[in-house]
């Protein structure tokens, strides 16, 4: 297991830091100079000089990375100069708000697939299979920011029965009520991809495990089918579930920043936004590198839960 | 000692003539005739529609989608604007028109350009170890970015604007034929006939024209519709958003997003571009289950 582990590290990490370098090398491809943003268009050239020796602008190039991703270590990012504040703490803020949205789209999606896809296969009707299959094209289909808008135009406008946006203002914990009101809207919205697609992953590869041998055999021993999909094919068909899963979350931020900027939610990818908007490129690029961050350590994390599930594939190496 | 002399034994092997393992059994109509029926069907009927209303926007459109029209603030849908007006008075209609044409210029620009280029990329480099290493971990660097992230990073270095959306989903499609066309490359190298075409001497380049590529264009063409509903979904992401088609050009993307900022004014504004996408991305998704049932059976 460990030498499974090992073995996956190097490429994860050789994307890391060509990701790194590419991200930042990309930023100082912005034009305009900080310096003279910071400084304004009348400062003198003495002025500017100083701010860059301040924000190390003068020293060369590798210099400064090697400098950028050390500070990524120590956690002192540096301060936003558009924004304001610490870049940390703008992280930091936005990062709370991201996760729990993100775990509730998630655990919303696991808990869809779960009951859609197993109940399709027990059913076995064609008309549960039919809606089950157009259903899932739909949620493959709504783009987030068609579904988000529906969203709020159903049931914060229509039906005014939900807020249209924000975070509970009393924070997470103090009123679940309260909370699950200002949730239910953009986790669903940033869900219902994650759930379409792992749904499709469940069917698929519970009928593949269906069509096996054994399950022939535990029916012929007298073994009921409903007994048959709960302990034997679903265990068998998690891990493909849990892989395409993992592409899901380790693109989350992506679908984020849409469900963010629709639900007005203060999380990582609204700050992404304004980091794009107000041209505040040290705040975009510590964020680019967690995006990518996020996405190779679950990529990593999924390999090794589906090679702890299937060991077929810490064996054999490819299956 | 004589058998050895023994002149060799004229092996009784038919010629076999090329053509009979290129195809591989594909009915090429029949297989593209998976779109006329069942959901196939709905999904070109959807993706005709916006098509052909897209083209014939400059028929169409009863106004100039830039043209503010005098009183016309924030209407309802009516008999005048079937879709209602904006919060500068302009006539819906046209713009969600005229957006499509932006939309439908995307995607034939970018869809081409990146599965043309990722084709390429992971055949060339399918043909020595070296170059395979090296375009694997590029691949695995442009997927490591979703796709948004990726069009966030563009637009700050180039700007926004349509050209970044078009390089955005270019580049995001890369990769993903890249590894389709190296599949297919590999896969086929196994095969008994190709041995047996590069025993009797077929080179590198023989293999790849006469043998990988047409294995790979039914899959390749599977993934072109499903990169069409993707490029409809980033280039609407990236003008919502603010980093693709900038104000006041109309694109479906730019649309929703001016008709959010309108919602609890004028909440049916959102509806025909909200529409136009989903009818879009839903057609193609549809056109490519059909093809992807169509292989199977």
């Amino acid at each position: 297991m460990l030498r499974y582990v090992a073995s996956r590290l190097p490429s994860a990490l050789v994307v890391l830091v060509v990701a790194s370098i590419l991200i930042f090398g990309l930023l100082r491809l912005v034009p305009g100079d900080p310096a003279t943003t910071l400084a304004g268009p009348d400062a003198s050239p003495e002025a500017l000089a100083a701010i860059r020796s301040a924000l190390g602008l003068d020293r060369p190039v590798w210099e400064q990375y090697l400098h950028w991703l050390g500070s990524l270590f120590t956690g002192d990012l540096g301060r936003s100069y558009l924004i304001g504040g610490s870049i940390a703490d703008l992280v930091l803020g936005g990062l709370l708000n991201t996760v729990v949205l993100a775990t509730a789209a998630v655990l919303l999606a696991v808990v869809i697939a779960l009951v859609v896809g197993v109940g399709a296969v027990l059913t076995r009707s064609r008309w549960v299979d039919a809606l089950v299959t157009g259903a899932n094209t739909v949620a493959l289909a709504l783009p987030t920011f068609v579904s988000g808008v529906l969203l709020v135009l159903v049931f914060a406008v229509a039906l005014p029965i939900l807020p249209s946006g924000g975070v509970p203002p009393l924070g997470f914990a103090a009123r679940p009520d309260i909370t699950a009101q200002y949730l239910v809207l953009p986790a669903i919205c940033l869900g219902l991809p994650v759930a379409g697609s792992i749904t499709r992953f469940l069917v698929e590869s519970l009928r593949t495990e269906l069509a096996q041998p054994y399950v022939l055999t535990a029916r012929a021993l007298g073994v009921p089918r409903r007994r048959i999909v709960l302990f034997q094919a679903l265990p068998a068909a998690l891990p493909s579930m849990l892989t395409a899963l993992g592409i899901q979350v380790g693109s989350v931020l992506g679908g984020a920043v849409l469900v963010e900027a629709i639900f007005t939610w203060p999380g990582l990818g609204s700050l992404v936004e304004q980091g794009i908007s107000r041209r505040d490129y040290p705040v975009v690029q510590v964020l680019l590198l967690l995006s990518v961050a996020v996405f190779v350590l679950v990529q990593l994390l999924t390999d090794v839960a589906h090679a702890a599930l299937d060991p077929r594939i810490r064996i054999g190496g490819s299956v | 000692m004589t058998a050895v002399q023994d002149p060799p034994v004229a092996v009784p092997v038919a010629a076999p003539d090329v053509r009979d393992d290129v195809g591989v059994g594909v009915p090429r109509g029949r297989w593209f005739a998976a779109l006329l029926r069942g959901r196939g069907l709905v999904g070109t009927v959807f993706v005709g529609v916006v098509v052909l209303a897209g083209l014939l926007a400059p028929v169409l459109a009863p106004y100039s989608p830039l043209q503010q029209i005098p009183g016309a603030n924030l209407l309802p849908p009516d008999a005048a604007h079937w879709l209602g007006t904006d919060e500068v008075n302009r006539d819906v209609l046209s713009r969600v028109l005229y957006g499509t044409r932006v939309d439908l210029l995307v995607l034939v620009t970018a869809v081409p350009l990146g599965a043309v280029t990722g084709s390429l990329v992971g055949l060339l480099s399918s043909l020595s170890t070296a170059s395979d290493v090296v375009a694997q971990r590029v691949f695995d660097i442009l997927l490591a970015f979703p796709v948004l992230i990726l069009g966030i990073a563009l637009a700050a270095v180039a700007g926004p604007g349509l050209t970044t959306v078009i390089l955005v989903i270019a580049l995001a499609e890369i990769p993903i034929y890249g590894r389709l066309l190296r599949g297919a490359a590999l896969r086929v190298r196994e095969m008994p006939y190709v041995e047996a075409a590069t025993v009797v001497g077929a080179g590198r380049w023989w293999v790849l024209r006469r043998h990988v590529l047409p294995n790979a264009i039914e899959p390749v063409g599977v993934q072109v519709t499903v990169s069409l509903a993707v490029a409809v979904f980033v280039e609407g992401a990236m003008s919502f958003i603010g980093i693709g088609i900038r104000p006041p050009d109309p694109s479906l993307g730019s649309i929703i997003a001016d008709s959010v900022t309108a919602l609890d004014a004028n909440p049916g504004l959102a509806l025909g571009p909200l529409a136009v996408v989903t009818a879009l991305v839903l057609g193609f998704l549809l056109m490519a289950q059909a093809l992807a049932a169509g292989r199977r059976t």
